[in-house]
């Protein structure tokens, strides 16, 4: 297995990372909990971007993870991660924008998008005029929808198991490299946290069971990355081993996520556990992410099935 | 980023298969087990295979033909390991030699030394080091085993522990102290050690699992010649970093396809015992794959950091505490699994029950040997996260 990123990859690494950390702080998280609008700007930025999910998993897989570093709410995920890529398993070409709710879960940021993809058994409706209700969240960065029983106007296309299996694979994976930005996010700050502390007249990440925390931390994390980045290569090779490589990198990203939360608060202290600092802002995000498109359990039993047929 | 390697490597590959289906022994498959058994830890078929590795140029390739290798890449290399690891074949059964001692005395040896390094990478001479103490483990620079500096020759006294392979070795590489008057690190040196020496007393101690691979040496009085000092008097605590330095970004391979191994028999076991339609075993077995699937994903991330120029890429400095306490976990669902006979081998499942007993208790050691977990984790913290020193 190569990991060498290429001169383009390591440019558009650089490149989300620079737009979100201008266009995407802690205080317009805030802002935008009780006023999308404050994301606006973030979109217009991200729209130019959102063509990554026509291509590569890979590319797009490192650019989910930047996207999870910053805790970027917005449309961008709903359209480059799940619509594009479903449209392109079916092979329908489009120039909206698109949403999609799987077998009744929530749709991201429907209200943001011209087009909800329904997907009912063997079927997705392309609705255009759907009743639409925001349902509350842990995550204010994720706008999730509940989508009315009977979505009015659109087209209805049939889909096989196995496209829903490449589509289902290549959205887990997109959905894991964000848990693990996010992760990692929240693995730097409690790193960051660790130096600057004082008590005891030394810093806090001098003790050993912080550092021994902390380096548990980063394999948990580390491992997770490397495992998203591998089930997008699988998936861009077409390798016989991407679904089982996806189920891996979704577990291995929720587990991160879980960690992450957990031991950021832990390192922080009780300061972690206020409102006013911005920790809870990617525990939730992180949290959404490890629940959305299966939880550790969901993917274990499917690794297990494969494993024992 | 690609999963294949590219052309470099397809003819290297074909060449060392083809080399590997014609020579390989079959003794080697069965000396993989963890639990083989070590009334004859280095057999005649071992050191057959070692010296024809090296007398075709694939006992370390990356070095040259003279000393068993064929000049290999950093790629070729990291392609050979997988391929030795995926069919279990083992290079050598004692490493000291060839991992150890000869890329030690290639880098700071007079040579003289460096004339040994040959027969050390053939295995025509058995080395043990003699590193660790009874008072020096993790604080390896605590180490007491003196050695009196006179003109022509050093005089040693005291004690080694855990040292591998000492019952068949003809040479130790052994650290002592030659300065007792500066700070620890600055007063050691490394010095080869004849075993026919007269003084040297050498134990086998057994371990948990019964076997004796390893042994306390003792030194009394023992005459080791000027010229067997390797590098500079005092200043040996360098020279600890002696190792295949190209081989590092790879040495992680063996473990992980070993825990690979593992998780296949434990798929088979939960089936001969019953346990396949279980959920909590299957999620057991699932988490452990997960683990093991994105730490081989980690190591080639690690690889690649390796090949852009990274000496010691981050990625790896997980990989020794991490493969060794998920193997450990394996083997411990493995005796879970085996349920009230597990501590037991009676009966048909005799077999079966004995190598994962054994292969239990011996994985206690892998957290421990070569650095423990908790010296790795703050390795990890400090040089990787930078955080402070205690």
């Amino acid at each position: 297995m190569d990991f060498t990123l290429t001169e383009e990859q390591e440019l558009l690494v650089e490149t989300a990372a620079r737009l979100l950390r201008d266009e995407c702080s802690p205080s317009m998280l805030r802002a935008h909990m009780d006023n999308p609008g404050a994301a606006a700007p973030l979109w217009a930025q991200l729209e130019a971007f959102t063509e990554l999910g026509d291509g590569p998993c890979t590319d797009l897989a490192l650019f989910c993870e930047q996207l999870g570093y910053v805790a970027a709410p917005g449309p961008f995920f709903a359209d480059a991660a799940l619509y594009r890529p479903l449209r392109q398993v079916l092979g329908i070409h489009d120039e909206r924008t698109g949403t999609v709710a799987d077998s009744g879960v929530y749709a991201p940021d429907a209200d943001q998008v011209d087009v909800i993809a329904v997907i009912r058994d063997h079927e997705v409706m392309f609705a255009t005029d759907a009743s639409t209700r925001l349902v509350p969240t842990a995550d204010s960065t994720r706008r999730l929808f509940a989508i009315g029983r009977e979505p009015k106007a659109g087209d209805t296309v049939a889909i096989a198991d196995d496209q829903l299996r490449e589509w289902r694979s290549r959205a887990w994976v997109a959905a894991a490299a964000d848990a693990v930005g996010t992760a990692r996010r929240m693995l730097d700050m409690s790193v960051a946290y660790a130096k600057e502390r004082i008590q005891f007249g030394v810093p806090i990440g001098s003790f050993q069971a912080i550092q021994h925390k902390l380096a548990d931390l980063a394999l948990t994390v580390e491992r997770a990355t490397s495992a998203v980045r591998y089930a997008a290569l699988t998936i861009d090779e077409r390798d016989a081993d991407r679904f089982r490589a996806a189920h891996v990198a979704k577990a291995a990203a929720n587990a991160a996520a879980h960690q992450a939360g957990k031991d950021g608060v832990q390192v922080h202290g009780g300061i972690g556990y206020t409102w006013e600092h911005d920790l809870h802002l990617f525990i939730r995000r992180a949290e959404g992410s490890a629940h959305w498109m299966g939880t550790v359990n969901a993917h274990h039993d499917a690794i297990a099935d494969i494993l024992f047929a | 980023m690609k999963l294949g390697w590219g052309p470099e490597v397809g003819e290297f590959q074909t060449e060392l298969r083809t080399f590997l289906d014609e020579h390989a022994p079959a003794e080697a498959a069965a000396a993989r087990n963890f639990a083989a058994s070590d009334h004859d830890v280095i057999p005649q078929w071992a050191r057959d295979w070692q010296a024809t590795l090296f007398d075709h140029g694939w006992m370390i390739p990356a070095y040259s033909p003279e000393l068993g290798g064929r000049n290999a890449t950093p790629t070729q290399t990291m392609v050979y390991l997988e391929e030795m690891a995926r069919r279990g074949v083992p290079r050598s059964l004692h490493f000291p030699g060839y991992a150890i001692v000869a890329p030690s005395l290639l880098e700071f040896g007079t040579p003289e030394q460096q004339a040994l390094a040959p027969a050390a990478i053939r295995g025509d001479t058995v080395w043990c080091i003699g590193m660790s103490e009874p008072n020096a483990g993790s604080d390896l620079a605590g180490l007491q085993t003196r050695a009196e500096v006179f003109d022509d020759r050093f005089v040693l006294n005291g004690q080694k522990v855990w040292t591998s392979y000492a019952m068949w070795a003809e040479k130790c590489f052994a650290y002592v102290r030659t300065d007792p008057n500066v700070p620890k690190h600055k007063g050691i040196s490394l010095l080869i050690v004849d075993m026919n020496t007269p003084g040297i007393e050498i134990r086998p101690l057994r371990h948990i699992s019964g076997s004796a691979e390893f042994a306390e040496v003792f030194f009394t009085e023992v005459e080791v010649p000027r010229d067997n000092l390797v590098g500079t008097l005092n200043d040996g605590w360098r020279l600890t970093q002696g190792s295949l330095a190209h081989e590092r970004a790879g040495l992680w391979v063996d473990s992980l396809v070993r825990i690979e191994t593992t998780i296949s028999d434990l798929v088979a076991l939960a089936r001969d015992r019953g346990l396949d339609t279980d959920t909590g075993y299957r999620r057991a077995i699932a988490s452990l794959y997960e683990r093991s699937a994105s730490l081989r994903a980690l190591g080639y991330q690690g690889f690649a950091q390796f090949t852009n120029g990274a000496d010691a890429p981050s990625e790896h400095q997980y990989m020794k505490f991490a493969t060794s306490e998920l193997h450990k976990e394996c083997f411990e669902l493995g005796m879970e699994m085996l349920g009230e006979l597990g501590a037991v081998i009676d009966g048909e499942f005799a077999e079966a029950q004995g190598r994962w007993l054994r292969s239990y208790f011996v994985s206690f050691a892998s957290t421990i040997a070569g650095g423990t977990s908790e010296i790795q984790r703050n390795i990890v913290a400090q040089r990787v996260l930078g955080l402070p020193r205690g």
